[in-house]
């Protein structure tokens, strides 16, 4: 018959085809370590997890958006490789001897990417647009302090503001300058412009395939000069794993990479070393347990201070990080002029910590537990979704258990989290993270003053000698006499213990070795400060058929 | 029979408008909106400009009086903008004044999960007619017991797993199939046929990924159906006219056993527009189920009501086509809805 006839070949092929899954070792004999001269052209492709939403910087508040943007617009200012201010659009800056008025001298000579010149009314014609109330920017407020622009030719942009202002030329090295030319006659909320950038940098918007790929190709008319490499292709892979295939089989040459890839994938794959480039720099941001100061008892400081000792922050690096972070003991960048570095972290010390919560009226009950008035010592530890912090919660909380302190640790989702409990202020203690900002000016997340729903003091943090010190630091715009203000402020900040600084962690990446220039050890701006630098040799080009 | 259509589509409408008024009041039940994602916790930002945006979207008013706006508007077949940056239009492409053409989010994800889903079903639909046949026809053999344990298998292994594993194995050390992604860096530049051929690779892993795991259902559906419909009389009558047991396996028995997999192909419409967040997120196919895992992390309302509202639509009309099939093919049926 014919059906008992039919061998189960096709069955045999589909069981073998999941067991033979045999390695084959295709590494290209080329070599990595050989030198070579500076040549322009070629293709970088790199990927990120998500898309891109509006290229106009100050609409869209993701990081994949300015990832882009920065490739494709000016400031006026920019930060060099010391992160000291640099001339951008403007050569050069002057600030008044009222220290309330900036004039700013722009650089004669500069084009859009379109051929028509950049002038100081793009940059007046900016700054109404960032101030405009229709505009649906959130970072407005910034530029709103400023009480009088003017253009009065087109190589000069000045700035009043109502009192002096000293994060203003930080400010201006955020706001991307945009053409008047393409925009004076576009809703900017909602202009094709967003997908059809037209900018000054190195770049230039190449092609835009929704949820696949966004391609730049060099732009020359760049008021920077000409970058090496010719075209940067930023793919869309959501997923990390998927990333990390594609650069491994070299189809994309730049990622960001977690601790255990960098701790241990690399290590025990020499193919990889051989092919790819590791590369570590502090990140931006850090890591801390916030306590609520409005609640019981962590209004008493020597309770912050106790935990604060009992917590091992080296720990929690070696542990959440694989050691690829730094403690901190201000919430500015170490190797920053703003970082006080006569400051220490808390070290670990469960006997002081014990005797300081002795101190504040706790003892230990026949439990175990630290008690006092029959209450024993206990609170809940909030984060959202995010899995360094889960594990920074749960190692937390055995160091706490050790003293005698009942922790637990809840969960949630991001908009949740924010709505339900912080908005409210219905929590105990948080894990959370602050970005380390360029500016030191701490005045949102500080002052008694920010304490709104909504407003970044959500802590309830109060100090009378902190909220002064946060207003002489925002009008003093002479950096050595603002570094001691900063250095003052970390000071009492650390001593009061609002917080609890867990970790900074390190930026990973790991980059294709055929593209070359990339500056180790990092400098303190980041890698990817002279990525307009990067060049591929001409004998290391692949994935480039097309270009032919 | 014309008029029991008329009665079901007229039926469609408010149930449409339940389950609409549903869906909208539990996403509002979710805490939060468009201004409170993580992008926008930054110290830079103030409270005023979120208590804008609000207002600008209508975020400050009671959620009936929001509902009834989107009724308005939807009754109009205008599904609204998303809140998001990017502000493009939900549903379908829009062109401003200089005549760029922004296309609609659904317009971009749908054909994409379509394609997918509808290989993935008749991949599935085929492979496990032939299994199920098989298996029933060599009942308790070998070769049943191993097509079980194969279905089987299939239906346990964690798909995004059993991705990575094929992605390492035939796009890394193979390197026969690209990892990720739909297109190749150099589709623009292909011929028709290379951009045909090279959509197909892109495809085959999601497609076989996804296939897997419904193998094990409808196969074993099949073979429940066979071995019922092969005990039948009419088929030992068949057997002892002396038919031709290939004309009986596959002309009088499959033909019967087939009959249910009618409703769930029907019931399986709807699941064609909703795409795995998964194993998009894995092989980075821009597809209907990241779009509205992405739009529900994010809060925006109009996406997610969007799409809600299409699939709902298409559940109905799933359920429609199912009921008319089943009238089509079975006669029975057919006659009790004359009557």
């Amino acid at each position: 018959m014919y059906y008992k006839n039919i061998k189960p070949y096709l069955l045999i092929f589909l069981f073998c085809s999941f067991i033979f899954a045999c390695g084959k070792d295709n590494s290209v004999n080329t070599n990595y370590q050989n030198y070579y001269d500076k040549e322009s052209g070629g293709r970088l492709i790199n990927a990120m997890t998500g898309e891109p939403s509006n290229l106009i910087a100050m609409i869209a508040g993701d990081s994949a958006s300015s990832a882009i943007a920065n490739n494709i617009f000016n400031s006026l200012l920019k930060y060099d490789e010391s992160l000291n201010y640099a001339p951008e659009i403007a050569e050069s800056w002057s600030i008044s001897s009222n220290q309330k008025t900036i004039t700013f001298k722009i650089r004669k000579g500069l084009f859009w990417a379109d051929g028509e010149k950049l002038t100081s009314n793009d940059v007046m014609f900016t700054w109404k647009l960032v101030t405009d109330p229709k505009t649906r920017t959130p970072y407005a407020s910034d530029y709103q302090l400023v009480k009088k622009a003017s253009a009065p030719d087109p190589f000069t942009f000045v700035v009043t503001y109502e009192e002096s202002y000293a994060p203003a030329l930080d400010t201006w090295t955020a706001l991307h300058i945009l053409p008047e030319h393409l925009l004076k006659n576009e809703d900017i909320n909602s202009t094709y412009f967003s997908r059809k950038p037209v900018g000054s940098n190195y770049y230039k918007l190449d092609g835009w395939k929704s949820g696949q790929q966004v391609s730049l190709t060099s732009n020359p008319l760049s008021i920077n000069g000409k970058a090496n490499i010719n075209n940067l292709i930023s793919r869309i892979i959501p997923d990390t794993s998927s990333q990390f295939l594609e650069l491994t089989a070299d189809n994309i040459d730049l990622m960001n990479i977690n601790p255990i890839q960098f701790q241990r994938v690399f290590p025990s794959r020499k193919d990889l070393r051989n092919k790819i480039g590791l590369y570590k720099e502090l990140g931006n941001g850090y890591t801390y347990l916030g306590f609520n100061l409005k609640k019981e008892p962590f209004n008493d400081k020597r309770v912050r201070k106790a935990l604060n000792f009992a917590i091992d922050k080296n720990e929690i690096i070696k542990g959440v990080l694989l050691g690829l972070g730094e403690p901190l003991s201000s919430p500015y960048k170490p190797g920053t002029r703003w970082n006080n570095t006569k400051l220490k972290p808390y070290p670990y010390d469960s006997i002081k910590a014990l005797a300081l919560l002795n101190e504040a009226g706790y003892k230990k009950n026949k439990d175990g537990f630290l008690e006092k008035n029959g209450k024993i010592l206990q609170f809940e530890i909030l984060t959202n979704q995010n899995k360094q912090r889960e594990m920074t919660a749960v190692i937390i909380q055995r160091r706490l258990k050790e003293i005698g302190v009942d922790v637990s640790i809840r969960v949630i989702e991001w908009a949740s989290f924010i709505n339900q409990f912080i908005k409210t202020g219905d929590f105990d203690v948080v894990v959370l993270g602050w970005s380390l900002s360029l500016d030191p000016d701490q005045y949102n997340i500080w002052h008694s003053s920010q304490q709104e729903p909504g407003q970044f003091n959500f802590l309830g943090y109060k100090n009378k000698r902190v909220d002064s010190l946060l207003e002489k630091g925002r009008v003093e715009l002479d950096i050595s006499k603002r570094e001691k203000i900063y250095h003052k402020f970390s000071d009492i900040l650390l001593d009061d213990s609002p917080i609890v600084y867990l970790y900074a962690g390190y930026g990973l990446s790991a980059i294709n070795k055929r593209v070359r220039g990339i500056m180790k050890p990092s400098p303190p701006a980041g890698i990817y400060h002279n990525s307009y630098d990067w060049f591929i040799p001409k004998i290391l080009r692949r994935n480039e058929i097309s270009d032919i | 029979m014309i008029s029991y259509l008329i009665k079901r589509v007229l039926w469609m409408f408010p149930m449409l408008i339940g389950i609409s008024l549903i869906s909208f009041f539990i996403m509002h039940l979710a805490p939060g909106d468009v201004t409170s994602t993580e992008a926008s916790f930054n110290p830079k930002s103030s409270e005023e400009s979120r208590q804008k945006l609000r207002e600008i979207y209508n975020l400050d008013k009671p959620v009936i009086v929001q509902y009834g706006l989107w009724i308005q508007r939807i009754s109009k077949l205008d599904f609204g903008n998303s809140f998001s940056s990017h502000q493009r239009p939900v549903l379908w492409e829009t062109k401003d004044k200089n005549g760029n053409i922004t296309k609609g989010l659904i317009q971009e994800a749908l054909p994409i999960t379509l394609l997918i889903n509808l290989l993935g079903i008749t991949v599935i639909f085929s492979i496990s007619i032939i299994l199920g046949t098989l298996s029933a026809v060599k009942q308790n053999s070998w070769v049943d017991k191993s097509i079980t344990l194969f279905v089987f298998i299939g239906f346990a292994i964690p798909g995004f797993w059993l991705a990575l594993l094929l992605m390492y194995w035939t796009g890394v050390s193979n390197q026969w199939l690209p990892i990720s992604g739909l297109h190749s860096l150099n589709y623009q530049n292909l011929t028709l046929f290379g951009q045909f051929t090279d959509l197909i690779k892109h495809l085959i892993l999601p497609v076989f990924v996804s296939s897997l795991s419904g193998l094990a259902g409808i196969s074993l559906y099949v073979r429940n159906g066979m071995l019922e419909i092969l005990n039948q009389d009419f088929i030992v009558t068949a057997r002892s006219k002396g038919l031709n047991e290939k004309k009986i396996v596959f002309v009088h028995a499959l033909k019967n056993a087939i009959l249910p997999l009618i409703t769930i192909i029907g019931l399986s419409i709807p699941g064609l527009i909703g795409g795995s967040v998964i194993s998009e997120s894995i092989f980075a196919i821009p597809g209907m189920g990241k779009l509205f895992y992405d739009s529900v992390l994010m809060r925006d309302f109009p996406v997610i009501m969007g799409i809600l509202t299409i699939g709902s639509v298409l559940t109905l009309i799933g359920n429609l086509i199912a009921d008319l099939g089943y009238a089509w093919a079975d006669p029975r049926i057919r006659k009790g809805i004359t009557k």
